[in-house]
């Protein structure tokens, strides 16, 4: 901190240079192919995993794989800041230092939100946020979506052996039994499955965190029958205004669902079609606006989580109050 | 011939899909002046508006979000 660190532009703007290069030669080389955009999660075995009777055949998919990975890394870095945080350091540095940062940011945005309710709410936006931030992230590394299986396609392209037991796909079409990869990891927001599980679990814990709150007044917001009694026109208001209530709160589930799964599933596509057509530089811009575009869903995600929480904590009482005052 | 069809139908409908989208972006473009203008004239609102912001973008984009879903459906599913 004493030291102003040096300015080392000077020295990465060659490694850029020849990273640029490489590309370009890779490209002569080996040029990109469309790849098989398939919106459901590919299979990885042939074989389902196990069966569940009425529900259907599960197997092993891409996108498992990659939650496997997803999660593996935040236990190890949960391991590490709870090793860093038993020594009991003032100022943890490193890892440690970066999600102290990150988890006070959270809770003090929760707090100004969400008040009293923020020890309560802050778990569920936190673990929401960080889990989606490394789904997101986790699909920038290189050999995700690019990796895999080999497998017989119609519509193939011919296969070049590369020694041992790895293979490389040519820009060639093949006239019979070509080739497709099928990658080992894929993105794991891509996978509707993870939205609409997440979807409806930031939804569901909503209701619970409501009659948390309000008891089973919190049911008042849905079905308010109260006013119609004494004032018939604006009580059949209100009737139906707690029935959009209801109608809206089933509407989250799809819209948190398909906001991130449209976003990233989007990107892949993207990324896809760009890598195909213009492979040199300008995947690079489209990694970083994927960087970017990861980083605000994930904010996104949790914050809609949170706001959605902390209104259900305030209910109906609130604006009664307000009313009576 | 009607496969040929039904495939170029694929792609104009999910063309026509993607109008949806102009919504949400002059959705966007309004919320995010709305925010930008408040931050100007009293920038220590910033950390405020741009919660506020960032929300109501999202909920915009929500909209072109699903039009990208049923345009994907359509190329890639149907």
């Amino acid at each position: 901190m004493e030291k102003t660190r040096k300015w080392r532009w000077g020295k990465n703007r060659w490694i850029v240079l020849a990273l640029l290069i490489l590309t370009i030669i890779a490209v002569n080389i080996y040029a990109p192919i469309q790849p098989h955009i398939q919106a459901a999660a590919e299979n990885l075995s042939s074989e389902p995993l196990f069966t569940l009777p009425g529900i259907g055949d599960f197997y092993l998919t891409n996108t498992l794989v990659a939650t496997i990975l997803m999660d593996v890394v935040i236990i190890v870095i949960a391991l590490i800041v709870r090793h860093t945080a038993k020594k009991d350091e003032l100022a943890p540095k490193g890892l440690a230092g970066v999600f102290e940062m990150l988890v006070e940011m959270l809770y003090n945005m929760t707090e100004s939100t969400a008040g009293k309710w923020a020890k309560k709410i802050f778990p569920w936006f936190a673990t929401v946020l960080i889990l989606v931030l490394f789904a997101n992230l986790l699909k920038l590394i290189p050999g995700f979506e690019t990796i895999g299986l080999l497998h017989h396609s119609a519509e193939g392209y011919e296969a070049q052996s590369l020694g041992g037991n790895w293979y490389t796909i040519l820009n060639t079409k093949a006239e019979e039994g070509g080739y497709m990869v099928t990658p080992f990891l894929r993105g794991v927001s891509t996978d509707i499955n993870f939205t609409l599980a997440l979807a409806i679990i930031a939804v569901t814990m909503t209701q619970v965190i409501g009659f948390q709150a309000n008891g089973f007044r919190y049911l008042e917001k849905f079905f308010n029958f109260r006013t119609i009694f004494k004032k018939p026109v604006f009580g059949l208001i209100d009737v139906f205004v707690g029935l959009l209530e209801l109608i809206s709160e089933f509407s989250k589930i799809l819209s948190f669902t398909f906001r991130l799964f449209g976003n990233m599933f989007a990107g892949m596509v993207l990324m896809a079609l760009v890598a195909a057509m213009l492979p040199v530089f300008m995947p690079a811009g489209i990694m970083l606006f994927e960087l970017f575009i990861g980083v605000i869903q994930a904010y996104v995600f949790g914050m809609l989580t949170m706001v959605f929480m902390a209104q259900a904590t305030q209910g109906h009482s609130a604006e009664e109050e307000h009313s009576n005052a | 011939m009607s496969g040929d069809i039904i495939e170029a139908a694929k792609f104009i409908g999910a063309g026509l899909a993607m109008i949806g989208a102009l919504g949400a972006g002059i959705g966007i473009g309004l919320s995010v002046q709305g925010a930008v203008q408040g931050m100007a004239r009293n920038p220590d609102t910033y950390g405020n508006l741009f919660t506020s912001m960032i929300l109501g973008v999202a909920f915009s984009e929500a909209i072109a979000i699903y039009c990208l879903v049923i345009a994907f459906l359509m190329l890639f599913v149907l």
